[in-house]
């Protein structure tokens, strides 16, 4: 037929590579097996998570965008149901979010305006992280963590929570502290239950 | 619930009885009068471009298959199997050549024929027991499309999409023309949000009254120019047949500066001005108006708007498209589509594309204002007292009806239908009174429809998308 608009692929070792908007994005990946759990570096990234997931619950926004590298990629694909055997998985160029320092900064921007309604009043968040595993690249300052999330979202008192599962595979990177550098949320649904995405994963 | 034909008196008059946002009686009738015989946007060609390409789809509750045959040409099929009534394709996207029922196997092509039943010559005595040739999935009962826009109608007597659509192209060219090539469409996005159906569809049509309150945010986080939400009033509002929007009021220039002005490259516009018409780019050259907002009866919507996607002075434009899916009277499925024209260089398409997750969809910073006030609209309605509550969408008329504002002249304002500048309800009204026209209405006695034998497979699509032209 014609020539296409986008590229049709799979899911590759790292999201950002299919990813529109992740050019500028890291490309290490995990080397060998899982580390294990008395691992220092495992126990470090598991920390680092948790530490996080607190500061995304109290929305700490602006700490939290500390915690992300100049280069950093934050992108979750849309997914999308398709046949076993398919190939693929997630919507081909297209995503929910597909970041970096600047978008992510001016989200965090906003809702430091005193006018983000959609968090006023805020909602009451919980960000579970579990089933952590952590794996070494080819750079001792460079780790990939793996974790699951759910988030429990309550607003208001007439409507029910909400919740989002999803897995995150995230590269952290030392530089004068570990950092996020990359991070992909492969969410759950392919129909999002949840009014926006007014929060981060 | 309170009498029918007061409440869309009071529609009529811009009093909007409060609970028409969720009850369930009004939606009942909804589903029977408005979506059982509206063009209802389900996609675009470009989402299926190669032979064997599908995508599944909804109206409602009724799901569909749009897949392009090994021809080039393109159906959509009720995806329901003729024996037991199983889905035949439970995928929303993929390539195949045909589909099988996981249930008892049949097996149908992707042009809607019969490929195959097991036990055919023993179980049912052969084509003298069940006549398999040429058989097909159900039609959709109507389908076509405009400039690769596919809807479906379920009224298989419904008027011709280009007579629904009306003077209502020359606005929908804006979105979805750009060059001979025609645009390249990427999602959708989909989301449920506890909110009425028929509260984003007014949004979209008309509501730039909202925008200083609350979009004020997104303002104050520098991701426009200019601070943009207090020159709405300056704009102009527009409707025409079955669909209206919202524009802005741009800064002196010929067309091309002012195309340049919202971020348009120069070879863009080139393509732009020799697919647009004379009027169309009069009301950005000479009238210096941007269309921004829009909405399409009864629940389709477009965003065309221009923020920063970097520090700096430069701006870009995207474009969305979306339908307002309703799930029930307190429940809407939004589906929300990136569009850019597929002549646009690669550094456009992603720069474009950026500036559409940060200000819309699922994510978008507009976005999320947005679906706060209306789910909470939309619980509000349920109760008794919404039912005694007439919501005042009155704005730009006096008590005697008289406008407050004046309408733009044709030399003020090149494209047909009604325009004004500054704030009002009128797109509002109109979309509402459309509502009141169809639900005033019963429908005649669902047209059934048997199976039909079909030796081509069914009726493709006329396609309009030129896919062709693609550079």
């Amino acid at each position: 037929m014609t020539s296409p608009g986008f590229q049709r692929v799979g899911r590759g070792d790292t999201y950002s590579e299919q990813a529109v908007l992740g050019d500028h994005a890291p490309r290490d990946r995990r080397v060998g097996k899982t580390l294990p759990f008395n691992d220092d570096r495992h126990l470090l990234a598991h920390q680092f998570l948790v530490d996080e997931a607190y500061l995304l619950d109290a929305q700490s926004y602006g700490e939290w965008l500390d915690l992300l590298t100049e280069d950093v990629h934050y992108v979750m694909p849309v997914r999308v149901t398709t046949a076993l055997g398919t190939g693929y998985d997630t919507s081909p160029g297209m995503a929910h979010f597909d970041e970096n320092k600047y978008s992510l900064s001016r989200r965090v921007a906003r809702f430091q305006t005193e006018h983000a309604w959609t968090e006023d009043p805020p909602s009451r968040l919980r960000h579970h992280i579990t089933n952590v595993r952590t794996f070494a690249t080819d750079k001792d300052d460079h780790l990939i963590v793996e974790s699951a999330e759910l988030l429990f979202r309550s607003r208001g008192d007439v409507n029910e929570a909400a919740t989002v599962s999803c897995g995150r595979e995230d590269l952290l990177r030392r530089e004068d502290r570990w950092k996020i550098a990359r991070r992909t949320i492969f969410i759950d649904e392919s129909v999002i239950r949840m009014q926006n995405l007014a929060i981060f994963l | 619930m309170p009498e029918l034909v007061d409440v869309l008196a009071a529609v009529r008059r811009g009093m909007i009885p409060a609970h028409i946002y969720n009850d369930a009686e009004i939606f009942a009738l909804e589903r029977e009068r408005i979506f059982g015989r509206s063009w209802i946007f389900v996609g675009h060609e470009s989402e299926v471009p190669y032979e064997g390409d599908y995508v599944v789809r909804r109206v409602l509750d009724d799901s569909f298959i749009i897949a392009r045959d090994s021809k080039g040409e393109i159906r959509a099929m009720f995806n329901m199997c003729l024996h037991r009534g199983m889905q035949v394709c439970r995928a929303e996207m993929g390539n195949a050549s045909n589909f099988r029922c996981p249930y008892h196997g049949w097996s149908y092509r992707n042009d809607g024929r019969i490929l195959g039943l097991p036990f055919h010559h023993e179980a049912y005595g052969g084509e003298q027991g069940f006549k398999k040739r040429g058989q097909t999935l159900l039609p959709a009962p109507n389908l076509a499309s405009y400039n690769g826009l596919i809807f479906i109608n379920l009224d298989a007597n419904a008027q011709p999409l280009e007579d629904y659509l009306g003077d209502f192209r020359f606005y929908l060219d804006y979105y979805s023309r750009q060059s001979t090539a025609g645009l390249e469409v990427r999602g959708p996005q989909r989301w449920r949000i506890n909110a009425n159906w028929k509260i984003g569809a007014e949004n979209f049509a008309g509501d730039m009254y909202h925008t200083p309150q609350t979009h004020t945010s997104v303002v104050e986080i520098g991701l426009f120019r200019e601070p943009k939400a207090e020159k709405r009033k300056d704009g102009a509002t527009y409707w025409s047949g079955v669909g209206g929007g919202t524009t802005y009021k741009l800064p002196p220039g010929d067309f091309r500066e002012r195309m340049r002005y919202v971020g348009y490259p120069d070879d863009m516009i080139a393509r732009i001005e020799q697919v647009w018409t004379p009027d169309q780019q009069k009301l950005v050259g000479s009238d210096g108006f941007m269309i921004s907002a829009a909405s399409c009866f009864p629940n389709m919507s477009f965003v065309h708007n221009w923020p920063k996607v970097q520090d700096g002075d430069d701006v870009l434009p995207f474009i969305s498209l979306r339908t307002w899916q309703p799930i029930n009277e307190h429940e809407t499925e939004v589906y929300s589509w990136f569009a850019v024209d597929s002549a646009a260089p690669e550094e456009f398409k992603k720069n474009s594309y950026k500036a559409y997750l940060m200000c819309f969809g699922s994510t978008g910073m507009f976005e999320q204002d947005d679906v706060e006030n209306w789910v909470s609209l939309t619980n509000t309605a349920a109760g008794s007292m919404a039912r005694r509550l007439q919501l005042n969408s009155r704005m730009g008329l006096l008590e005697d009806d008289t406008p407050v504002g004046k309408c733009l002249l044709p030399n003020e304002f090149h494209g047909p239908g009604v325009a004004q500048v500054g704030y009002n309800e009128s797109n509002q009204r109109a979309l509402l009174g459309l509502w009141a026209d169809h639900l005033e209405h019963a429908v005649e006695k669902a047209s059934t429809m048997a199976v039909g034998t079909y030796t081509d497979g069914i009726e493709p699509l006329v396609q309009t998308a030129n896919l062709g032209a693609r550079v």
